[in-house]
């Protein structure tokens, strides 16, 4: 009888890694793809990506793939194509759309997947007026974020298998009984993939700075493939979500980058040693006149960040709080002499470095040095 | 990686490599291994290897592998390297590279780009069907015939009185199939379930089907067909389009004849044998993916119709408490006979069961050949999506419980021997006694009735007929 022992369970551990949800957010501001026609046109870059997105679906029989387009002035859907079909589509195998033909000789899903976002991509830049590509020369990266994001969180209450909302620890036994067990089960891992070719993103620092705290929330990487120009704040956006950021040194071989560096997906990161960004500028835009600076000015209330001190009426910009930047400026900075009577702090105050609060997530600090 | 693709695998891996590279001519077949046979890891190899220029030198996998990852990765390469995807070659002295299967390349390529004139996704037919049948009468088509065959097996001890009836739907073939892979015993004309057979019905569809398909595979050269005309059918079927019609006229005679059986499988449908087109049903369609297959409760199957969109959920029917009672919400009569396999059923109503998990019930399922595991997964995976939110899905005490009334079962261990009795004296028990057990094949003894039971006699027997010319030669001087 001594063989018996009821804290012997085995429980039948489910060894399917989850499946996995990738968000491409393609860049597809037309007057950084003009600067790259020469070495890498969209028309050569697509193809691409398809194979690449294909292969992602081929990775996981219960992979699914959404395609945003980050526009001029608005971010667009490419796949799921909205409101076409109510079931909201991207599991392989079972979505019929008529409209496709059947071609023997390729993988009806893929077919779908192709002919929706090649058809998107089209409509989109068909309606392409002058006035709008005059308007402005940047994309609305932080609106696709956004959209990527709000599409990711909808699609993990989808996968969950009951509503997420009761889903609290009122089970108190099977907490205790099996520690195994308890390892969270997962339904989906997101990841999001941006193709970025436009520079200076600075006009969206906050937007975007929204965008990927709540990315680094949920742990969703955001993956960088950087084609062309170079922004911080991307870097940035890899650095605090552990995402990967390439920027290929050949555009040709774009395909095997796309394999190579941003196939793995969560489970398969785990095993390998994934390229990261050598050295990350960690500098913030400001909030009054959307520039990149080494130095600025901060806020003492909201930390908002502003590049000169005079503001209007000294009252700062997003929180309305008083703010004399004028007199950081001309007087030297107040500094409280340190109470003798306290004994050693670990960290004692620092005099050059304010830190922000204890509510930042680790690792997102901007500094302001450079 | 679910169960039903690594018998699969297990099946694959033992193919010669000739069979492979046969294999690997067909981009769907090539799809179809990449997706559900694989382990993941060994999936990001093959794909970071597809477009590579050259091949890929170990040491550079090794680098690219995380330290801790080790075991992940052997696995990954043993099964690419058993399946012939990748080859391990010598370059130069030094240096090992891994280079992929040339076909396997070109056709998983060709299968992601969607090129080339392979026509192995399956051919739509010209002609639309005049008889057009919906993604429901398939379904309900395949739901049928898969059970008629579950019911013909479980007839012999589910206690219904028209079980026979139901499960008489079953044509010689399938018959043939079920007794080939030992599920089921004909004893004077009626079929008996084995303990094989047991097992068979606790697992879930996706699992059965491979199941069948597997000793329809095994049994193929005896019926003079080709391995790889079947294999890759059944890799085709499993990437075909769920309420599409296809042609058969691309299909091989093998594969043609094939359908026949995989139609009275449910897993096609033809609405006649001379037709010209077929449909694959959800039983194939998903063959090569982990979302359930049909799902038998009769309610459930229109949700069965939108689970995409519903994910895992809306399957289950069994609520089990920590009082071990268990309610299932089912009138299936399948159903029910399963779960009276291990189940005491107390009352029915129209759309449920409710009974006990007690011990006599659970050792009586162990005596059939049913295992605590397969009971305790057939709860889980069937459980309602109310008890899906715990984890552990089950109660773990019912759980536990379950193990230790198997456990129980095995309380006596039975070892084959021979019993030693009537020894002269003391003395000769007591050498006896010490000699077996230092070659330690003494099992058991009893000092008072001076018995002793060995699992081996050659030794004894030697060394006592020994003693006995010792003895009498001793008596002679």
């Amino acid at each position: 009888m001594n063989a018996i022992d009821g804290t012997d369970r085995q429980i039948k551990k489910d060894t399917t890694p989850p499946p996995s949800l990738l968000t491409v957010v393609l860049d597809t501001n037309p007057h950084a793809w003009a600067e790259l026609s020469d070495t890498l046109p969209i028309s050569a870059f697509l193809p691409n990506l398809l194979v690449f997105i294909n292969a992602h679906l081929a990775s996981g029989t219960e992979n699914e793939v959404a395609v945003i387009a980050s526009h001029l002035n608005r971010a667009e859907w490419l796949y799921p194509t909205p409101h076409v079909t109510s079931s909201p589509p991207g599991t392989n195998g079972s979505i019929a759309t008529a409209s496709v033909p059947g071609n023997p000789n390729k993988y009806r899903q893929f077919a779908l997947v192709e002919a929706s976002i090649i058809s998107n991509i089209t409509r989109l830049l068909d309606s392409l007026s002058e006035s709008a590509v005059a308007s402005t020369t940047s994309t609305l990266i932080g609106g696709a974020l956004s959209l990527a994001l709000s599409y990711i969180a909808k699609s993990e209450i989808r996968h969950s298998p009951v509503d997420l909302t009761s889903n609290g620890s009122d089970n108190p036994l099977s907490a205790l009984a099996d520690t195994e067990a308890q390892s969270q089960r997962l339904s989906l891992t997101s990841r999001i993939l941006v193709v970025s070719v436009s520079g200076d993103l600075a006009n969206q620092y906050i937007p975007v700075m929204n965008a990927i705290f709540a990315a680094q929330r949920k742990r969703i990487p955001i993956d960088v493939l950087k084609l062309a120009g170079d922004t911080v704040l991307l870097q940035q956006a890899c650095d605090a979500t552990n995402g990967v950021y390439i920027k290929p040194e050949h555009p040709g071989g774009i395909l095997q980058y796309l394999m190579m560096g941003f196939l793995p997906d969560q489970t398969a990161r785990k095993w390998l040693n994934m390229p990261g960004a050598e050295a990350v500028d960690f500098r913030a835009a400001c909030f009054c006149h959307r520039k990149v600076v080494d130095m600025g000015y901060v806020c003492s209330v909201c930390l908002s960040i502003f590049c000169e001190p005079n503001l209007p009426d000294n009252l700062c910009l997003t929180c309305g709080s008083y703010l004399s930047l004028a007199a950081a400026q001309t007087g030297p900075p107040a500094l409280i002499p340190r109470k003798r009577k306290k004994k050693k702090k670990v960290g004692g105050t620092g005099t050059d470095s304010v830190t922000p609060g204890g509510n930042t997530p680790a690792g997102s600090g901007t500094p302001m040095h450079a | 990686m679910s169960a039903s693709a690594s018998q699969a695998l297990a099946y694959l891996e033992e193919l010669p490599l000739t069979v492979h590279k046969k294999l690997y001519q067909q981009p769907s077949t090539v799809l179809a291994i990449f997706r559900c046979m694989l382990p993941h890891l060994a999936k990001t190899i093959v794909m970071a290897m597809l477009y590579m220029t050259g091949p890929l030198p170990i040491a550079d996998l090794d680098a690219w592998v995380r330290e801790d990852a080790r075991s992940e990765k052997d696995k990954a390469v043993s099964n690419l390297e058993s399946l012939h995807i990748i080859n391990l070659e010598q370059e130069s002295p030094k240096q090992y590279t891994y280079r992929l299967n040339a076909g396997f390349a070109r056709s998983l390529r060709q299968a992601l780009t969607g090129g080339g004139s392979h026509a192995s996704f399956g051919v739509p037919p010209s002609q639309p069907d005049p008889e057009r049948v919906d993604l429901a009468f398939l379904d309900e088509y395949a739901r049928k015939r898969w059970e008629t065959i579950l019911y013909y097996m479980v007839a012999s001890t589910s206690g219904l009185a028209n079980a026979e009836s139901l499960g008489s739907g079953v044509n010689d073939g399938t018959k043939t199939l079920l007794r080939n892979g030992e599920f089921v015993r004909v004893i004077h004309g009626k079929a008996h379930i084995t303990e094989k057979g047991f097992s068979f019905v606790l697992q879930e569809v996706n699992s059965q089907v491979w199941s069948l398909l597997l000793i329809y595979l095994k049994h193929a050269e005896q019926l003079q067909m080709s391995e790889v005309d079947i294999l890759s059918f059944i890799f085709m079927l499993g990437s075909l389009e769920l309420g599409q019609d296809y042609s058969t006229e691309t299909l091989s005679p093998t594969q043609q004849k094939m359908l026949e059986d995989l139609s009275a499988l449910g897993i096609v449908y033809c609405s006649s044998k001379s037709s010209t087109r077929f449909y694959p049903t959800r039983l194939a369609t998903t063959l090569t993916s982990e979302a359930g297959a049909l799902s038998t409760v009769e309610p459930v199957i229109a949700n069965a119709l939108d689970a995409p969109s519903q994910g895992s959920s809306g399957k289950g029917y069994i609520i089990v408490e920590t009082n071990y009672r268990l309610y299932a919400y089912t009138s299936s009569h399948l159903q029910i006979a399963v779960l009276n396999l291990f189940v005491k059923l107390t009352s029915r109503f129209p759309n449920l069961v409710a009974g006990k998990l007690t011990k006599e019930s659970v050792r009586r399922a162990n005596g059939l050949g049913i295992s605590a595991s397969q009971i305790i997964d057939y709860l889980a995976t069937h459980a309602h999506p109310q008890m899906q939110k715990n984890n552990p899905v089950l109660p773990p005490t019912v759980m536990d419980q379950i193990r230790l009334w198997e456990y129980e079962g095995e309380r006596i261990q039975t070892t084959d021997g021979y019993l030693m009795k009537d020894f002269r004296d003391e003395i000769e028990y007591n050498e006896i006694r010490a000699y077996t057990e230092s070659l330690g094949i003494l099992v058991w003894r009893n000092d008072h009735k001076r018995f002793l039971f060995l699992d081996r006699l050659e030794q004894v027997k030697l060394y006592m007929e020994n003693k006995k010319n010792r003895g009498r030669s001793q008596a002679s001087k």
